[in-house]
């Protein structure tokens, strides 16, 4: 498989609406959080008391919240909290998941052992892992990652292992490993290349839990300090006034369903092009 | 099967060992002294020196691991500093709550995802089944505490047809127990409902192109009950693991539901528990709950081996 | 049949008109006994131990269950509550206090002098306010059953009004409890002699308190905090709503019939309900930050200056205050205008001064070289972290460099005890009766003001005794806060509350709830 032209790869995926659909949402997403001074109209932090809970204008998009912020910038500099919380865990779960599920899938006196730690830390949800790690650290963004990877990584490695489980019985596999190859040249040359799409739909999934994860812990008051604009903090800050300004929970909740969205899209689309296998649990 | 089942059950040690660990290793990873937190500013070095002495932590990592193990099998999970009363006592007090939340959230989940999925199903590719899924994508992405926010605001605010926030008892009142579930889950429930949904429609559209399910209709059994009887019992078994899944999510989900409205289960002693620095309960709390998503997985799949005669053997 | 008797008739009818028809009206305002009053609080109570803590929940609840030899009336004065009254010797220096008779406890013991003395020594111990009174206390003894005794180092202005504040007050156990619990544990079995008992405490759940029927009531009206108190109510049930969004829609929807600690955004919403009213409580807090003078950056006197010279605090409190200038006032006095005896009125302090020049001047001459200031607030409460937000903003448009740390309450009150952790921390102060209870201004209390000028005008207050003499001493006192700066004093902010049109008899001018003299119509 590992063989096939990459060309039908692109054109397959390309081809596939989800894919694109998501794709194009998710660019959206992340211009908006690179270019995210250029597109706000105002500073997110700046306190502008006397226009508070101010509905959406011409001079504010979407409003502003009970400090005079612009809902907008707000917003759009939200992105870059979610989008970097989400990429962080996604990389670390992908690296802390091939280590993890190559060395299990390889050594199989390690395989036993291994899979009972990733059954236990897979065990704990994720969200009440994070708050626990709040009481003992305080809060912060990292909580999040770190509670998201340390349960999240397992099902990446447990991926990571089916598929080397699955080439290594194989041919070119046996070959190289009797010619005297050694394991990491074969690992990288032959299996991870084979992870790629998996790890790709699981990331995208993960992803988007992530931005969910650190949204729902910034609401509970356990993510990013309160003043650095975050969709989870936006939408805490508003749920006080729901009745007087419901712009201020509502928009935040809007770019975060359309994130999940777009990263939802592409893990189906991914899913479905790269291996039909992968659809059912 | 025994020898499976047997297998399964074994396998479970090793996995509670590992929760367990991690537990311990929650309360050690506070910067400073746990002791001093605990005791207050107003605590002398003496008191300090003393609680840490009775509490054992001036001991090697390692014997205190130990011996938190054998506190666990004994199912002393401490005392908690600011209820002055056992982990245990608490948690039992606030379970009740949380599982009748979770319960019916995974009603609402099932009680609309699994005939979504199956209507969707049953006219792949039409207005129905686009819908539907459309629906269901939607349901995914929507974050359930937005969700309860607006509703609150829909329905208790505004119309005024269920109670804004609070808890009722089943076993006190059951009709008030009702009125006050009704949002939380809802609202809970409908992000699960969603991914149901979806997997339920996917099962069963496999399920429907199996050979003996073509002979059935070609032997002219109706539409409908070669639908709903054949094809459904293939697809209960994927949709028994997602349920398994969608518990553990649920369980999780449950913190934000309980703090939005008000209900008092074990999400919400965990977050007081952490403002309030009562680290026994919190590390009681996700002991329980990642126990629970074990068991669950073992109660799914030992449902999974009753459901599918075809694995029988590993 | 006669004109007199149709007459006499006619104002017979006349008068049963006016029964019948008056009768109900006047009867719906007599109080109507019975009924579960659910009211919404900001959380769980440290404590339900009067003599531990200063929380504002600790207050309200205990004030409920247990009572003190003395306590406040309307214009904010000490009248008796368990004492009958005192005598005072002529040299000052012994105080005799005569207690009621007949007073029962929740476990039917009669109160005697023997509780008294050994409640009020524990108080003395660990209480802020008893420990201030007690540090003049030679002796404290029972004479007799209902007679006790007090002998004070020298003259001191502060007995009778220490033994009224609600607040970390001087409450009456039975003997075996205050001697059972030593100061610094917390009770953890509650018996007074208040109108009401507790029945049940289900943590995060509900406090349950029930009517005391053997509560023996004072004879006189109603007044302030004292006077006499009735339980109308068979039950108030306490129930602990965190979150402030859900407090609102439960008073609304009929859920809860008193929320206290509301946003003041929800004034409007509470206002358009047809079966809710919103109540404006006046003072509620007046916000302050509070510098560590003990060790780091805000040692320095000008710094502390520089940060008062260059606020702007009216559209802070206005926007603390939702916007809506009924709900902030802005005063110079240390004492709120309803502390009508020690309010100020006095000019030319440099209070608000919004003089941003000034600022970078004392900056400058405080040799300020832009290091990061450690600021502390919570978001526990709203509007400490509102005001905190705030003034970052407007000092670092005037040159400061501020690290604002958002972080729990509990942390807060941890971390503020300890000089190494911050430099200024958020707060709001209540109500203080008295000028020695101004906390700020001591040298134990976080911050650490230990001004000699400040520190010197405190002890002789505590000392003189003629009110006018007093008044005078405090108006130094307030000039020399504003020069020396040991807290910035924003406005007062008043707090929202909401209350059912069920709920009758509700006194709305005292700064704490309390529900005894309170009944619903059903």
């Amino acid at each position: 498989m590992s063989e096939a032209p990459r060309r039908s790869w692109s054109r397959r995926l390309l081809s596939n609406r989800n894919v694109v659909a998501g794709l194009l949402i998710l660019t959206v997403v992340v211009a908006a959080a690179l270019a995210a001074d250029l597109v706000s109209t105002h500073d997110p932090r700046r306190l502008d008391p006397p226009s508070r809970l101010s509905p959406p204008s011409a001079a504010h998009y979407l409003g502003t919240d009970e400090f005079g912020r612009d809902v907008w910038s707000l917003v759009i500099h939200g992105s870059r909290v979610s989008l970097a919380v989400g990429l962080t865990t996604m990389l670390l779960t992908s690296l802390g998941g091939i280590l993890i599920g190559l060395v299990a899938g390889y050594y199989r006196r390690l395989d036993l052992p291994l899979m009972r730690v990733m059954d236990g830390l897979m065990a704990f949800p994720a969200i009440l892992l994070a708050i626990a790690l709040m009481a003992a650290r305080g809060p912060g963004v990292w909580n999040v990652i770190f509670a998201l990877s340390v349960v999240y990584t397992p099902r990446t490695a447990l991926l990571i292992r089916s598929t080397v489980l699955s080439i290594r019985e194989t041919d070119y596999v046996q070959a190289a490993r009797a010619l005297g190859r050694r394991d990491l040249g074969v690992a990288v040359r032959h299996i991870l290349p084979n992870c790629v799409g998996p790890l790709l739909v699981q990331g995208s999934f993960i992803f988007a839990y992530a931005i969910l994860a650190e949204a729902i812990l910034g609401f509970l008051g356990v993510g990013v300090p309160p003043y650095v604009p975050s969709w989870g903090n936006v939408i805490a800050s508003g749920k006080n006034v729901i009745r007087e300004a419901f712009w201020v929970s509502l928009f935040p909740g809007v770019a975060l369903t359309l994130s999940g969205l777009s990263l939802n899209l592409l893990g189906d689309g991914l899913r479905d092009t790269l291996d039909p296998r992968l659809r059912v649990p | 099967m025994t020898a499976y089942l047997v297998r399964r059950i074994l396998a479970l040690v090793p996995v509670l060992a590992v929760v367990v660990t991690v537990v311990f290793l929650l309360i050690h990873l506070i910067p400073g002294d746990p002791v001093s937190v605990m005791l207050g500013p107003d605590a002398t070095p003496a008191q300090i020196q003393a609680t840490r002495q009775a509490l054992g932590l001036d001991r090697p990592l390692p014997e205190q691991l130990l011996k938190f193990y054998a506190r666990m099998l004994r199912g002393d999970l401490g005392q908690s500093y600011f209820l002055d009363r056992p982990v245990t006592t608490a948690l039992l007090e606030r379970a009740e709550p949380t599982l009748v939340l979770t319960v019916s959230a995974l009603l609402v989940a099932v009680v609309i995802g699994v005939p979504s999925g199956i209507v969707a199903a049953a006219r792949p590719g039409s207005l129905w089944d686009r819908f539907l899924m459309l629906s269901a994508l939607l349901g995914v992405c929507v974050p359930g505490f937005w969700l309860s926010l607006n509703f609150i605001y829909l329905f208790a605010v505004r119309l005024g047809w269920l109670p804004a926030a609070g808890y009722a008892s089943l076993l006190v009142d059951p009709l008030a127990a009702l009125r006050y579930m009704v949002l939380p889950a809802v609202s809970l429930g409908f992000s699960q409902s969603a991914l149901i949904a979806r997997i339920s429609r996917s099962c069963m559209l496999e399920a429907l192109q199996q050979d003996y399910i073509r002979t059935a209709r070609a032997k002219g059994l109706s539409q409908g009950t070669v639908t709903w009887i054949h094809a459904f019992r293939n697809a209960l078994v994927p949709v028994v693991t997602v349920i398994g899944i969608t518990t553990a999510i649920l369980i999780g989900g449950a913190v934000v539901t309980e703090i939005v409205f008000n209900i008092p289960g074990l999400g919400r002693l965990i977050i007081s528990a952490v403002f309030r620095r009562d680290y026994p309960v919190v590390q009681g709390v996700i002991l329980v709950t990642a126990t629970a998503y074990v068991l669950i997985n073992l109660v799914v799949d030992v449902l999974y081996v009753f459901i599918d005669p075809r694995i029988r053997y590993e | 049949m006669t004109f007199g008797r149709l007459v006499s008739r006619g104002i017979i009818l006349a008068l049963l008109a006016v029964v019948l028809l008056g009768g109900p009206a006047l009867a719906a305002d007599a109080p109507k006994r019975g009924g579960v009053l659910r009211v919404g609080n900001l959380g769980e109570p440290p404590a339900l131990d009067a003599h531990w803590t200063t929380a504002s929940i600790t207050e309200t609840l205990t004030n409920h269950l247990y009572e003190g030899l003395y306590s406040l009336d309307a214009s904010n004065r000490p009248i008796p509550m368990l004492a009958e009254g005192h005598t005072v010797s002529r040299d000052g220096l012994t105080y005799t206090f005569k207690l009621r008779q007949g007073v029962k406890f929740h476990n039917g013991k009669e109160m005697t002098s023997e509780d008294v003395v050994a409640s009020l020594a524990r108080w003395g111990k660990q209480s802020i306010y008893g420990k201030a009174l007690f540090a003049q206390v030679v002796e404290w003894k029972a004479v007799d059953k209902y007679t006790a005794e007090m002998k004070l180092k020298e003259k001191s202005a502060i007995v009778l009004i220490s033994l009224a504040v609600p607040n970390n007050f001087g409450a009456i156990y039975p003997k075996e409890i205050a001697e059972k619990f030593p100061p610094e544990i917390k009770v953890t079995e509650y018996v007074g002699t208040g109108p009401f008992k507790l029945a049940e405490w289900k943590p995060d759940q509900y406090i349950r308190m029930v009517r005391f029927d053997d509560y023996k009531a004072r004879n006189e009206k109603p007044n302030g905090y004292g006077g006499g108190k009735t339980a109308h109510l068979d039950e108030i049930r306490w129930i602990p709503v965190p979150e402030v969004a859900t407090r609102v829609a439960q008073v609304e929807t009929g859920e809860l019939e008193f929320a206290d600690d509301l946003n003041l955004d929800a004034y409007d919403r509470l206002t358009k309900n047809p079966n809710v009213r919103p109540l404006v409580s006046k003072p509620y807090y007046w916000l302050v930050a509070v510098f560590n003078k003990k060790e780091g950056l805000m040692t320095n006197q000008k710094l502390r200056q520089a940060w008062q010279a260059a606020l702007d605090i009216e559209p802070i409190m206005k926007n603390v205050a939702g916007g809506k200038a009924e709900f902030y006032r802005m005063d110079s006095s240390l004492a709120p205008v309803e502390i009508t005896a020690w309010h100020t009125k006095l000019a030319g302090l440099p209070w608000n001064e919004r003089n941003r020049d000034k600022a970078r001047r004392l900056l400058q001459e405080a040799g300020y070289k832009k290091e990061p200031i450690r600021f502390m607030t919570t978001q526990e409460y709203k509007w400490m972290y509102d005001f905190a937000l705030l003034t970052k903003q407007q000092l670092e448009d005037a040159g400061f460099t501020i690290d604002l740390q958002v972080v729990d309450w509990a942390t807060l009150v941890k971390r503020r005890n300890n000089s190494k952790e911050y430099d200024v921390f958020t707060t709001g102060m209540g109500a203080f009766y008295d000028p020695t209870h101004h906390i700020y201004l001591t040298a134990s209390w976080p911050g650490w003001t230990t001004d000699e000028d400040i520190l010197r005008l405190q002890a002789e207050l505590a000392r003189e005794t003629d009110p006018k003499k007093r008044m005078t001493l405090w108006e130094q006192q307030t000039r020399q806060f504003y020069e020396k700066v040991p807290v910035i004093r924003y406005g007062d902010l008043f707090g929202l509350r909401g209350i059912r049109n069920t709920v009758k008899g509700f006194n709305e001018k005292t700064e704490r709830i309390r529900f005894y003299n309170v009944w619903l119509e059903q």
